[in-house]
């Protein structure tokens, strides 16, 4: 399939999910979807058009939390990541664990640093916090505050 | 008749000497041929000095008495084959019926000293490495008899280790024939499995195993551990020396010559060291008895045979 | 005591740990046991268990999930045992002093004996800094007499 082929596909079968599309480099493309239609759009990518699922990433931006999903094709070196903004009120979303295995430990790890549920993940537990890390901090949030008063953070000088 | 100061003479100040001296050369030529620049001299003296004043943990599931009587059993049977080659080697008449029997019998025991050090430490990494040892005794001491019988065939059927130097002093050293030079080959490669040298050294693999059997050991115990193999380095290939090459004569020239066997042998050790792999565990007992049993046998029966 | 100090630092055992480095001190390290920078005419060998080790080569900042097994290993050292702090990030935490998973630096958790800094430090200064630990534990040895 060629870069178009991909594209169109995409575009024509999930055109109502689809928010943005936005072309970055003939090997980068990032399509905005909503929340609610990640999991077809995944699976469809995933199984009929046999791509790749790379990782996903997770960034706070002020006025909620946006997660990327990247998918490679990598006969025409096309990657395509898929943007999910979520509010700050309602982080929850469906998982890719139950779909694809790949999905499974970079969910366990966002849903530790950033903080979003992830509904229906077969095994939710701690992935890189150590196990006395408090509940509920999470430490890529743009609001995290320091709260080990042991820890000695100046050079000293 | 063995005396005490025989016994720490020859076997524990002579052996250890040569056999760190021995070690010393073979990680120089390690070094030498890797274009490095090797340890300086003394240097194995150094380590076990530097081992004896360090602490001795104990791991806390070990079996206290065994872990720590481990390497005293080794190193004890390592001194009293070492007396008894010297002082055979030295005095011709000195020995008795069979000693060759209980020579060959004592060097199998530092080995096993070294299984049941690896499994009294409580730990899985020295059980895998105790296990590869016993498949590898369990390989190399098939060939290694049926070489040590062709000696005993050329001599005349005698199992004393004066008799067989007796009669090389009077035949001509037995690595001159066929047999004897097929029993050699084989006796050298098990020689290279015994002092657990690459490519046998799968029990004590380094970064394989984190250090195999010795994982635990620290302080003390490690230092006659590693004084035990240092001195294997000695009494082994002078154990080959008696049966095949007529063993060292201390009249005049022929220590010259004796020191020339002694080094080409640790100069073949190395050599063999340095330029194979490790091998595995399958692969070195298919090694000691495919190839090495065949060519044991054809040994034996052209000794039979007279040749 | 000093003459068990001085045969350690004859034959040194070197022990090499990283308790979370993104691993460029490490290959320095491994640098030095190449035939270029070659550390075995001191006498140096790698140790392959902590239980062989003399000295023990601490690279990376400590993560608070290595601080345990950190604490474990060094007091499975047999003493007298030296430690040589590698690299910016064993030192003080270099960039990551403001991380959240790096509360403490190393010298808090063990006692330390020379840091070498660098980013990473090239194999010649790490031999300069095994120099200075030699001088220093003689300097000690001769004070106590």
């Amino acid at each position: 399939m060629t870069r178009e082929e991909v594209l169109n596909e995409i575009k024509e079968r999930f055109s109502g999910d689809i928010l943005d599309v936005f072309d970055k480099s003939p090997n980068r493309v990032y399509i905005e979807i909503k929340p609610e239609s990640l999991v077809p759009v995944a699976v469809h990518v995933f199984r009929r058009m046999k791509a790749r699922f790379n990782i996903a990433t997770g960034t706070d931006v002020r006025h909620g939390i946006e997660i990327l999903y990247h998918f490679t094709f990598e006969d025409i070196n096309l990657m395509v990541s898929f943007r999910v903004t979520l509010p700050k009120e309602k982080l929850e979303i469906d998982s890719l664990a139950p779909h694809f295995k790949a999905a499974n430990w970079i969910e366990r790890e966002i849903n530790e640093m950033l903080g979003i549920t992830f509904k229906g993940h077969p095994d939710m537990r701690r992935l890189l916090l150590p196990e006395d890390w408090p509940e509920g901090v999470y430490p890529l949030r743009c609001d995290y505050e320091e709260w080990d008063k042991k820890a000695i953070r100046d050079r000293g000088l | 008749m063995i005396y005490f100061a025989q016994l720490i003479i020859f076997g524990f100040l002579l052996t250890a000497v040569i056999g760190l001296t021995a070690c010393w050369i073979d990680r120089k030529v390690t070094a030498r041929v890797q274009y490095r620049v090797g340890p300086p001299p003394l240097q194995p003296f150094i380590d076990i000095i530097k081992l004896l004043g360090k602490e001795t943990l104990v791991p806390a599931g070990a079996a206290k008495t065994t872990f720590l009587t481990a390497p005293v059993l080794g190193f004890a049977s390592v001194v009293l084959v070492s007396t008894l080659l010297w002082v055979n080697d030295i005095n011709l008449s000195a020995g008795f019926m069979g000693d060759l029997i209980v020579a060959v019998y004592l060097l199998t025991i530092p080995s096993i000293s070294i299984i049941i050090g690896g499994f009294a430490s409580a730990n899985p990494l020295a059980s895998i490495g105790a296990s590869r040892e016993m498949k590898l005794i369990l390989a190399y001491e098939l060939p290694f008899v049926l070489a040590v019988a062709v000696p005993i065939i050329k001599s005349g059927y005698s199992l004393s280790l004066g008799d067989i130097l007796a009669a090389q002093a009077r035949d001509g050293v037995v690595a001159g024939s066929l047999s004897g030079f097929l029993a050699l080959v084989v006796a050298l490669m098990v020689v290279q499995a015994k002092l657990a040298l690459v490519p046998f050294d799968v029990p004590e693999a380094e970064t394989e195993l984190a250090g195999g059997v010795l994982i635990e050991y620290s302080g003390t115990p490690l230092a006659v551990y590693r004084l035990m193999k240092n001195m294997l380095f000695c009494t082994l290939p002078l154990f080959i020396m008696m049966l095949f090459m007529g063993g060292l004569r201390l009249d005049g020239l022929h220590i010259v010559y004796g020191a020339l066997k002694y080094v080409g042998i640790v100069a073949l050790i190395t050599v063999i060291r340095n330029t194979n792999p490790r091998l595995r565990i399958d692969q070195a007992v298919r090694f000691f008895w495919g190839p090495m049993t065949g060519i044991a046998v054809i040994a034996v029966l052209l000794a039979l045979m007279g040749r | 005591m000093s003459f068990k100090l001085k045969a350690l630092l004859k034959s040194p055992w070197v022990f090499h740990l990283s308790t979370g480095s993104c691993n460029n001190c490490d290959i320095e390290v491994l640098d030095c046991l190449t035939p270029r920078f070659d550390i075995e005419r001191f006498g140096m060998l790698l140790a392959p268990s902590i239980k062989h080790a003399d000295v023990l080569l601490v690279t990376g900042s400590c993560n608070r999930k290595s601080v345990k097994r950190l604490k474990r290993l060094y007091e499975q050292a047999p003493k007298p045992c030296l430690v040589v702090a590698i690299g910016e990030c064993s030192l003080s935490r270099g960039m990551f002093i403001h991380s959240y998973n790096c509360p403490v630096p190393l010298d808090k958790i063990i006692p330390v004996d020379v840091y070498i800094p660098g980013c990473p430090p090239k194999p010649e200064a790490i031999i300069a800094g095994v120099v200075k630990l030699i001088e220093k534990v003689r300097g000690k040895t001769k004070k106590a007499k």
